[in-house]
């Protein structure tokens, strides 16, 4: 198969599996909690439920509270279309470039930050202030956890960094860098213990208190922006440990399906951590957020030298 | 191309501003101050434009005519300088005629104009000098006019900030003055060509010297940590037009300086004399950020993120430093593109912003942030523009702040691996702090923009607000429109520039991979796109209503919004061992049944750290002494008349 339709296949894949992901965590954790939850499909139904419903646009909302919508979705589609998630060697593997990635999820980040501020309620500044200290202060993590890839495998792009055949489990070395990856995609995310997605109640909201005032089909969208950036996230940390199912260039028909079950089953094993996960720890203390930054940059530091030591012996 | 053009071109582009000083010192009335400032963008726009042709087309001229003994060259570094500083003043002159006439009551303003283009004429000369006299001469042209600008408004604190800045930018004429003395061996009339020459066989001990006072000269008018303390004082105090020209190119006037001694003169240095410079350049960084997160004075912030940027340049600088004498010539090379680069897009963001700042303040009559608020609303279209800026500024793609960045990061990750272990270890802290200055400065950009644009008006001057003249947005925009061209252009312009290391014309080129920037923004414009279209698709575009935001009942007044404050709350908490700001909260009971009805009064205080720690402690020490000398004065005539005798004759046993 040509990069294009490799490309396209990977972009319907990831779209078409958000929504699930969203949905099986959701299930996976009402399991471990005791209950019998929803079904995964549900959040399907509630993307189709939010397109039909009226938008209660904020009085003193701007034209960059319309903007953020677009930029939000924009951001995490051009994710799926750049990023190694089910295929290398995609159509536009070129743009996946690690400090465009970096810049890109930032403008999706800042952007959201706009909107919650542009509502002018408490709420949404509380959320934005928040979001701006993870985003800002997460920014050398991101950057030096994919430079350790970079430099393990040669290539700044994350599609190369793939397409070299890097495997955590040939090279142990990175497994620092693939826990700071990690607690990057939490932070990114906002899963535990940087941000509680389930929480009703404001004051403890970091993503949902930006998006508080949202409605319609804008909600709709920001919603699926997030989890198609979860899907990307759960994929990219997926591929870099089990790097061997993705499909290639020239691939069969019979060996993408295969690309694309094994995806399947990475994204449904990734949901269950994260739901074990957030089963088991508590969220952190917003005013705690350094520790856990800090952590973060630690471990993508010693990852970064590990791979250097490596590399001089 | 034929040089005499180039040459008849400068000469216009410095008689054009010579004359529109005296106009403006002359001209009486609107009309003829229109002229005036006319006169000086005409006059800008061709010395822009030379620049321009000469960086293309690298005519062979060197020393063209003298001029008082002078002598004026524009090598390929100089010209690029040369077209930047021109075209931004240009810009700078067509906002200044409906900005400074919206202020005619705040200050002289034929005074103003004349001294603006005096300014202008100090700078332009700075490039086009080929000698240390003149360099030196103009330099203090510019000093000085600058020094009279920042006080334009006479303000006592405008007073203060700019004596401040004259005593600091004396320290530093005075050192680069030390600093040619020493490599030229007191021949000031020598041009730089025969002082590289020259320089080539001092000892170690000398160069090192004049590398620390040139280091000392150019990085304190450049707002270098530690010598950056008069920056934020002082850009902010000059009227916004003028704050323009000081961040956006004064600042680079420092970095030419610089670039031309390291590059020009100073015979190549051991690596280990470049660490100095990248520290500076990371510690400015460092704290120019940080600073500019936690301020709420719209200027002072956009100062303080001139001196991140500022050092984000010098580390580049500094990495090339290193690179070359490291071995490391494709690093060097790259590095010194991306420091061009990077000054580029610093300049036009960074005026473009100041000259936006004017336009917010002039309406709102107030700089402090917290009295903004629902500018989005009510001026939408210069709105626009201003987050075009401010996301400039952050250094997000495809801005050139961007480019610039990713040139600089994708060679130091390219150099990484192949370098020494010492060598890695200096790129991972650069690589490292580079990120994290760039996660603040997005912060800081941000709450910028969405404090003063976004939510409801925190001030009845801001309800009021309208979208500004055309005279004050055009330049504005110009700026922003600028800001995308470049990053857009970023290849093409580094290939024009010479720097054929880091791109084929199309894309940027590194070790690791390449960019094309215009293909990267045309594939995110086509993903918008395409998630317009799926919105316009997949539901009813009109099917909204207005009403307010969740409440939770009660009715909410701008009073509850975040402000400038609490939205960096979390970042002064996380620095505040390196802020040290002071919060002081005083809660009186109201209600004698519960304790927790009070009237609360918070006082926030955001320390000078610096300014306490290195220059208090001068401040005190200069008064002591001054105090002391002050009991000579006996008012006794004989006794002043010995101690004339007595500095004679130490004079004499000193120097004989």
């Amino acid at each position: 198969m040509n990069p294009v339709s490799l490309t396209a296949i990977q972009t319907i894949v990831v779209l078409g599996l958000a929504p699930f992901a969203v949905g099986c965590v959701r299930l996976f954790k009402a399991r471990l909690q005791g209950r019998r939850g929803a079904s995964p499909f549900l959040s399907y139904v509630a993307f189709a439920t939010l397109l039909r419903k009226q938008m209660v646009m904020p009085e003193d909302a701007s034209w960059v509270f319309r903007l953020t919508p677009f930029v939000v979705l924009a951001s995490a589609l051009f994710l799926v279309l750049v990023l190694p998630l089910t295929t290398v060697g995609g159509a536009l593997a070129a743009y996946g470039d690690l400090f465009v990635v970096a810049g890109v999820l930032v403008i999706g980040a800042v952007f959201l930050v706009m909107g919650g501020l542009d509502a002018a309620s408490a709420f949404g500044g509380m959320g934005a202030s928040r979001e701006m200290t993870v985003t800002s202060l997460l920014e050398p993590t991101v950057i030096l956890t994919f430079a350790t890839f970079a430099l393990a495998s040669g290539s700044t792009g994350i599609d190369g960094m793939l397409a070299s055949g890097l495997s955590v489990f040939r090279a142990p070395y990175l497994f620092p860098t693939i826990a700071a990856l990690g607690l990057v995609a939490l932070a990114e995310n906002a899963r535990y213990p940087v941000d509680n997605p389930a929480t009703h109640l404001e004051l403890t909201m970091v993503h949902e208190a930006m998006i508080l005032e949202y409605s319609g089909p804008y909600l709709a969208m920001l919603e699926f922006a997030s989890a198609i950036k979860l899907t990307a996230f759960a994929l990219l940390i997926g591929n870099f440990l089990v790097p061997a199912t993705l499909a290639e260039p020239g691939a069969s028909l019979t060996m993408v399906m295969a690309a694309v079950a094994a995806a399947a089953l990475k994204l449904v094993a990734a949901m269950a951590a994260l739901a074990l996960l957030e089963s088991v720890i508590a969220k952190m203390r917003f005013y705690r957020m350094q520790e856990y930054l800090t952590g973060a940059f630690l471990t993508a530091l010693g990852g970064l030298a590990l791979a250097l030591i490596q590399r001089a012996v | 191309m034929n040089p005499d053009f180039l040459i008849s071109g400068i000469f216009l582009c410095l008689a054009g501003t010579c004359a529109a000083a005296i106009i403006s010192m002359i001209a009486r009335g609107k009309a003829r101050r229109r002229f005036a400032m006319l006169t000086l963008a005409a006059a800008t726009a061709i010395g822009a434009a030379t620049g321009a042709a000469a960086v293309v087309f690298r005519p062979e001229f060197q020393a063209a005519p003298a001029l008082f003994g002078m002598r004026i060259a524009l090598d390929p570094l100089a010209a690029v300088f040369f077209a930047l500083l021109n075209a931004i003043a240009c810009a700078v002159s067509i906002y200044a005629i409906a900005y400074v006439d919206g202020h005619a009551d705040a200050y002289d303003v034929r005074r103003l104009d004349a001294l603006t283009a005096v300014f202008m004429l100090g700078m332009q000369g700075v490039v086009l000098a080929a000698a240390p006299l003149a360099f030196l001469a103009c330099w203090e042209i510019m000093s000085i006019a600058s020094f009279f600008l920042v006080m334009a408004d006479r303000k006592p604190e405008s007073l203060r900030a700019a004596l401040f800045y004259l005593i600091m930018t004396h320290l530093g004429a005075g050192a680069i003055l030390a600093g040619f003395m020493l490599l030229s061996g007191g021949f000031m009339h020598a041009g730089f060509g025969w002082m590289a020459a020259y320089a080539q066989g001092l000892p170690d001990a000398t160069l090192l010297l004049a590398f620390a006072l040139f280091l000392f000269g150019f990085g304190s008018k450049a707002g270098l940590w530690p010598f950056h303390v008069w920056l934020p004082e002082a850009h902010p105090q000059a009227p916004s037009h003028i704050s323009a020209l000081m961040s956006g190119v004064m600042l680079k006037m420092a970095l030419y300086g610089f670039l031309r001694v390291l590059l020009g003169i100073l015979p190549p240095l051991p690596a280990s004399w470049a660490l100095p410079i990248v520290a500076l350049g990371l510690l400015s960084a460092v704290f120019g950020a940080l600073y500019a997160v936690v301020e709420r004075d719209l200027k002072r912030l956009l100062a303080y993120s001139s001196i991140e940027n500022i050092g984000l340049i010098f580390t580049m600088v500094g990495a090339a430093l290193y690179a070359r004498g490291a071995g490391l010539p494709v690093l060097a090379d790259a590095a010194l593109a991306a420091a061009v680069l990077h000054a580029v897009a610093h300049a036009i963001f960074k005026s473009g912003l100041f000259m936006g700042a004017g336009a917010i303040v002039g309406q709102l009559h107030t700089r402090d942030l917290e009295a903004m608020g629902g500018l989005a609303k009510r001026m939408p279209r210069f709105s626009g523009a201003m987050l075009v800026l401010a996301l400039g500024a952050a250094a997000l793609p495809p801005s050139a702040a961007f480019m610039s960045e990713w040139v600089f990061l994708q060679h130091v990750l390219a150099a990484v691996r192949t370098a020494s272990p010492f060598t890695q270890g200096v790129l991972v802290a650069i690589l490292s702090s580079v990120a994290f200055v760039g996660g603040l400065a997005v912060f800081a950009m941000i709450k910028m923009f969405g404090i003063a644009f976004l939510g409801r008006p925190r001030g009845a001057h801001a309800a009021q607000a309208q979208e500004p003249s055309i005279g004050l947005s055009a330049p504005v925009f110009a700026m922003a429109g600028l800001t995308l061209v470049v990053g857009l252009g970023a290849p093409a312009l580094l290939a024009v520039t010479g720097f054929f290391g880091v791109t084929d014309g199309r894309r940027l080129v590194a070790g690791g991979g390449a960019l094309s920037p215009f293909s990267l923004a045309a594939v995110f414009a086509a993903v918008g796109a395409a998630a317009f279209m799926a919105r316009r698709l997949s539901s009813d575009a009109k099917h909204e209503r207005a009403y307010h935001a969740w409440d939770c009942g009660q009715p909410t007044d701008a009073s509850m919004e975040y402000t400038a404050t609490a939205f960096s709350a979390p970042a002064r908490f996380f620095f505040r061992l390196l802020l040290r700001s002071r919060k002081d909260v005083q809660a009186s009971p109201i209600a004698a049944t519960n304790p927790w009805i009070a009237r609360k009064t918070s006082v926030l205080e955001i320390r000078q750290v610096w300014y306490e720690l290195m220059y208090a402690p001068i401040v005190r020490a200069a008064l002591f002494v001054s105090t002391q000398a002050r009991r000579l004065h006996s008012g006794v005539i004989q006794f002043y008349i010995a101690m004339i005798l007595a500095a004679l004759i130490a004079a004499l046993v000193i120097s004989l």
